[in-house]
């Protein structure tokens, strides 16, 4: 039985078969294949997202996470729901420019001197003036890449400006459990 | 004649010129105007040097012209301008090695209308100064900085210059202090 479910994980993310930590939850058999295939169901089919912000999320923490099976998996998810080349590639944007973000201003947040405070950064952030896919969206993937880079302030920043753009807390959890899944099951694909 | 050079802050005036863009025979010559980087979003550089055919000039030109990439990879338009004409301009790519594979558009001010209002004409010889102009790409005069006829430039400064002008912290990360500014910023965007 957990064989099967190994299968429906692997067809649905166009995985190969031959995949060490999956087999090893079924030799065990451990009940955690199924939680995991439905945690990932659960994560990407939401109410307050779209199927193509959703997607778009996902990819924005698999590129994050440097996972190269998930990010094809993603990628093409999102051209299926229509997302544009412009979209997608911002996506990946925003996941590189805020991995940088979060180490940047997570020293600034740990040392906590002025100092910092007063040099320039010159780190550019351009892209962040007029997004694409519209500010609300690019901050909401800038908290869940935050989230899943473990910067506090980015994640208060981020989730306050998210707000101030309208959205409420259900939308902002569906992106944080979306950043959330996408990193459990990136870890069992090696 | 006015001998005040326009400010940070003030609109860059309209101009509409004809420039020295290439040596290829026919395609010589274009019509440059303040309207072109504003139209593509960009930021536009424009330096001033007195006078074709003199010594300090070559050597600057081909310093901007070096550094062509870097004006370019951050989307702005590098122009050079003086009072000569569009013909001198051609003489003097033509006959100097350094010149020749210029990457940017010599504007010829013959008119001298653009110095003039810029405020960058020299008084006794009504040449213009080595004034060189940071405008943002809604045309607003971002940095001016002008030198004496003699003085050479220091290309490294403008881009460090630019790279400041164009490195907003925008990441709401970033938002300890001053937030409600910030905060009023991003959505008026």
């Amino acid at each position: 039985m957990l064989q099967e479910v190994k299968n429906d994980i692997i067809e649905n993310l166009g995985l190969d078969q031959q995949n060490d930590l999956l087999d090893f939850l079924v030799d065990g058999s451990s009940r955690y294949i199924k939680d995991i295939k439905l945690n990932f169901k659960t994560a990407l089919d939401v109410e307050h997202m779209t199927a193509k912000e959703a997607h778009l999320t996902g990819l924005a923490i698999a590129v994050n996470n440097k996972s190269s099976k998930l990010i094809s998996f993603f990628q093409k998810k999102c051209a299926e729901l229509e997302a544009t080349e412009a979209e997608i590639a911002e996506v990946i944007a925003c996941a590189s420019l805020l991995s940088a973000n979060n180490i940047f201003y997570r020293f600034r947040h740990f040392v906590d001197s002025d100092k910092y405070d007063s040099i320039p950064a010159k780190i550019r952030m351009n892209i962040m003036a007029k997004p694409v896919l519209g500010k609300e969206f690019f901050e909401l993937i800038s908290l869940a890449v935050s989230a899943a880079n473990g910067c506090e302030m980015c994640v208060k920043s981020h989730e306050k400006s998210v707000k101030s753009f309208g959205s409420g807390e259900q939308r902002i959890f569906d992106a944080i459990r979306i950043a959330s899944v996408v990193t459990s099951i990136d870890k069992l694909l090696l | 004649m006015s001998n005040r050079v326009l400010n940070v802050g003030s609109k860059f005036p309209a101009f509409n010129k004809i420039a020295c863009v290439s040596l290829e025979k026919g395609k010589e010559f274009a019509n440059v105007s303040n309207e072109d980087h504003q139209k593509n979003d960009q930021w536009m550089v424009m330096f001033w040097w007195p006078k074709d055919f003199t010594f300090v000039c070559p050597t600057e030109i081909a310093e901007f012209n070096a550094a062509y990439e870097e004006f370019r990879d951050r989307d702005t338009q590098l122009l050079g301008a003086s009072t000569d004409s569009e013909f001198v301009h051609l003489a003097w790519r033509n006959d100097h090695d350094d010149l020749r594979g210029l990457k940017f558009p010599m504007i010829a001010d013959t008119s001298k209308s653009l110095a003039e209002e810029l405020g960058v004409l020299e008084a006794e010889e009504k040449i213009a100064l080595r004034a060189t102009f940071i405008v943002d790409p809604q045309g607003i005069i971002r940095w001016v900085a002008v030198n004496d006829l003699n003085v050479g430039r220091n290309v490294k400064e403008v881009i460090r210059v630019l790279d400041a002008l164009q490195t907003d912290e925008l990441c709401p990360c970033n938002w300890e202090k001053g937030e409600e500014t910030l905060t009023a910023a991003l959505a008026a965007n």
